[in-house]
């Protein structure tokens, strides 16, 4: 359940492997967070991880073996699919303008190369050796030479072709109404079919814990809705991944030319008659976030300044409760999966892979920092 | 510093002047801001105030909303912004709107309690081969150049496409000394007279606004143009510029070309809002559901004029009055009853002229006579999409699924001219379009950064 990356990409594994395979989707294909992201490959550690204690950040740090195995996940997918979808991994840059920013720099590329990573501090004169856009107020910058991005418009349809042609079937617009586990099986409805399966996966980003509930489950998962900008095409200028460590920033051009920058600024949630969230509506744009967003970036390549923004675009992403993603099988529901909660992008076709392996059954060590069993408690009641 | 107002309107055409001049009777604290430098919107597009133009939009169609703007005008207590853009709006948690307008100088914004929308229309983009060649304009595009600035951008113009409003065209570039080489109606003349005679009870009261037509047509003949009927257009040829078109049967040389398909509402700013819109008429687009006041389905925000759906000069200057007066009352400056008493002959001259407003889009229908694509026409022209990425893709899914894999309408016009071509590809009425986004209009990122 899910035509996001993560649905797509598990489903083309499994079917090469031989499995039956349904993809639903309530709507088209990889229009959530999977197709609206702005396909950062970022292995750094994210800033995200570092504003909160170190108690999360050392967590984080052990993600970095997923990270390691995202790299070569995505340096092969083109050559797996066949076809251009325009990743470029030039390296990225995490930019530091205060003192206090390097310090955080050194603490967080250290903990990286423990794990096995290969980011390197540079100074600001080699930070705009390689990247002459850089402003002179960049002092460092942590430097990751597998890093880059991919056209998230293409990747999951590329996918979902692939596991189309593998035997996959795929199901967009096609709302699941319910799941019932019956004996060992479960069984999914939608308006007009119904699919028994041994195993089920439950990739709807935002929507996950929506659907979980059907099996009278919690998935701790929760809405996030964020901010991103395009601006006009212009000539290719910015071939890495930027980011900033004191401050909220990703930004990178697309083959098109467009830059793409966001860094995590949220938009504000639309709430339904009740006034809950509401997944069903585009948030709204906040403007302090964008006026922020934007001078961010100026601040870190002031040639963004007179270009023309073209488009904010608002969307829905989901956040576990401990900031990792969700990634595994339920304990208390045997052969239901679930996958979610950030990352999911750069982390997707490994998720992805790693899951297909574990359904398959292959046991993957790989996975077990991001289980669910982590919130098994919630679950204690719960099921049936 | 924001400036607050009782009302914000947008746009300065013909609703939005009687919208404005109404609350400003009624003693509300009115901005009215537009893209043009002066009032008037594109029916009275205003030369510079530097140029003289003998006999400006002397025309006697033009009387009324030619008196109406020179009120306006005279109208100091009305904050008029020109030239500036609304390139967004939203409602902030106290209920107010916030609208966020640009110009050449930067930025600025303004809060209003109540926002009324009268953005007008544009031309429908039509794709054909070779219509994106220099030298090929929307008949829209050629009056506005004309009007406001005195070119005629050929000495050999074809006009062409369904709509009659290309006779007044037509006559007007042969008055100011351009050379018209023929007029092209798709549709054969039969086909339109049909139509006009099946309406013409219905539009009976209104006949006389067709009389402008008829002039047209006796000012072509005069000057010995062309008008074929029966020729609907199917390419454009030239090599880096219009050379000829052709036609069913045969071909034009020719050095412009104006386009003349319908208009669509502009629908941006309703829909960056969310509110409940409807498929317009024939030509397609999308046009704001509202109330007998003219409110839309968001509470407090108005919609006036073609936003409501393209029905003409005339029936936007009623639907101004009338979302004038919803206001008013709804904000307390002149009683319900009292309100309904002064709307009463308003919504009976609306009623009436929406009725012709039917009976022209009955005769200028364009949807049998789209030209066909070829797999190399362009369909989205800001990001070079051709027909042949479109195709492969038109399988059920929506117009933002079609936007996300083949960039149809990510580019600088934020999909305004494409929408209505996919959408009639996609051939699926429930299809909600593109999804509005922020800003309505480029803006360069250093006017946003804080």
């Amino acid at each position: 359940m899910g035509g996001g990356l993560i649905g797509c990409a598990t489903a083309w594994r499994l079917a090469r492997e031989g499995a039956k395979v349904t993809v639903l989707d309530s709507g088209d294909f990889g229009m959530g967070a999977s197709g609206q992201n702005a396909g950062s490959l970022h292995f750094q550690l994210e800033r995200r991880f570092l504003e909160n204690g170190d108690a999360l950040a050392e967590q984080a740090t052990r993600t970095a073996a997923l990270n390691r195995l995202a790299i070569s996940d995505w340096s092969s997918l083109e050559a797996d699919l066949a076809t251009n979808l325009h990743i470029t991994m030039n390296g990225g840059l995490m930019v530091a303008e205060t003192a206090e920013e390097c310090a955080l720099l050194e603490l967080k590329i250290a903990r990286e190369n423990a794990e096995g990573l290969r980011t390197r501090m540079i100074d600001g004169h080699e930070a705009r050796q390689i990247a002459p856009y850089l402003s002179e107020a960049i002092c460092a910058a942590g430097y990751s030479p597998d890093e880059g991005h991919a056209d998230a418009r293409l990747v999951t349809h590329a996918i979902a072709i692939a596991a189309d042609k593998t035997g996959a079937l795929l199901r967009p617009r096609c709302r699941v109404q319910s799941i019932r586990r019956v004996c060992r099986e479960y069984v999914v409805r939608t308006a007009a079919e119904q699919f028994a399966a041994s195993q089920i996966l439950i990739a709807c980003g935002a929507w996950t814990a929506h659907v979980a509930a059907m099996l009278n489950l919690h998935v701790p998962l929760f809405p996030v809705g964020l901010l991103m900008n395009a601006t006009e095409r212009v000539a290719q200028v910015v071939p890495h991944l930027v980011q900033h460590v004191g401050r909220r920033l990703s930004m990178k051009q697309t083959h098109s030319g467009n830059l793409l920058i966001g860094g995590g600024w949220p938009s504000r949630m639309a709430l339904d008659a009740e006034g809950r969230f509401t997944l069903y509506r585009p948030p709204a744009v906040i403007e302090a976030s964008l006026r922020g967003n934007l001078r961010v970036a100026i601040d870190v390549a002031p040639m963004v300044a007179t270009i023309n923004l073209v488009r904010s675009w608002t969307g829905i992403t989901a956040i576990s409760a401990d900031q990792l993603p969700i990634v595994g099988e339920i304990p208390a529901m045997p052969g239901c999966w679930v996958a979610g909660g950030g990352s999911a992008f750069t982390l997707g076709p490994t998720f992805a892979r790693l899951i297909a392996q574990s359904m398959s059954g292959t046991k993957c060590e790989e996975l077990e920092i991001v289980a669910p069993s982590r919130f098994a408690h919630l679950n204690s009641f719960m099921g049936q | 510093m924001t400036d607050h107002y009782d009302v914000a309107i947008v746009g300065g055409g013909p609703a939005g002047q009687a919208a404005a001049l109404t609350l400003d009777d009624l003693k509300l604290k009115t901005v009215v801001i537009d893209e043009q430098p002066q009032a008037g919107g594109q029916i009275l597009r205003q030369p510079p105030q530097s140029f003289r133009i003998p006999g400006w939009m002397e025309d006697r169609t033009y009387a009324p909303l030619v008196e109406l703007l020179r009120r306006f005008e005279a109208r100091t207590s009305i904050h008029w912004i020109g030239s500036h853009s609304v390139i967004g709006l939203r409602r902030e948690p106290d209920g107010l709107f916030a609208l966020t307008i640009c110009s050449p100088d930067g930025l600025r914004s303004i809060t209003a309690a109540r926002v009324l929308i009268a953005a007008g229309c544009q031309d429908l983009a039509v794709p054909l081969p070779g219509w994106t060649l220099p030298g090929v304009y929307s008949a829209g595009g050629m009056q506005a150049l004309l009007k406001a600035q005195r070119i005629v951008p050929g000495e050999q113009i074809v006009l062409a496409g369904t709509h009659p409003l290309q006779l007044l065209i037509a006559a007007q570039l042969v008055e100011a000394g351009g050379g018209v080489a023929a007029v092209l109606f798709s549709q054969p003349h039969g086909t339109m007279l049909k139509a006009g005679i099946r309406n013409s009870l219905r539009a009976f009261d209104r006949l006389s606004t067709a009389f402008p037509a008829v002039r047209a047509l006796a000012t072509l003949r005069k000057h010995g143009v062309k008008v074929l009927y029966n020729a609907p257009i199917q390419a454009i040829c030239g090599t880096d510029r219009v050379a000829a078109v052709q036609h069913s049967g045969g071909e034009i040389a020719c050095d412009a070309v104006g386009l003349c398909y319908g208009f669509v509402s502009q629908s941006s700013l309703p829909r960056m809002m969310s509110a409940k819109m409807r498929r317009a008429g024939p030509a397609g687009g999308w046009a704001t559901l509202c109330d007998e006041w003219m409110q839309s389905s968001i509470q407090g925000l108005y919609v006036a004029g073609e936003t409501t759906g393209v029905a003409g000069a005339n029936a936007a200057l009623a639907s101004g009055n009338i979302a004038g007066f919803g206001i008013g009352a709804e904000l307390g400056a002149i009683s319900r009853d009292e309100a309904a008493r002064r709307v009463a002959r308003h919504r009976a001259n609306r009623r009436s002229l929406l009725r012709f407003a039917r009976l022209l889009d009955e005769i200028a229908d364009p949807r049998p006579f789209f030209p066909a694509l070829r797999d190399d026409t362009l369909v989205c022209r800001c990001e070079d999409v051709a027909f042949a990425q479109i195709g492969p893709v038109l399988d059920g899914r929506s117009a933002n699924a079609v936007k996300l894999v083949t960039r149809c309408g990510m580019g600088l016009c934020q999909g305004r001219n494409c929408e209505p071509t996919l959408l009639r590809l996609l051939d699926n009425p429930n299809d909600p379009g593109f999804t509005a986004r922020f800003p309505a209009r480029p803006v360069p990122i250093s006017d946003l950064a804080t």
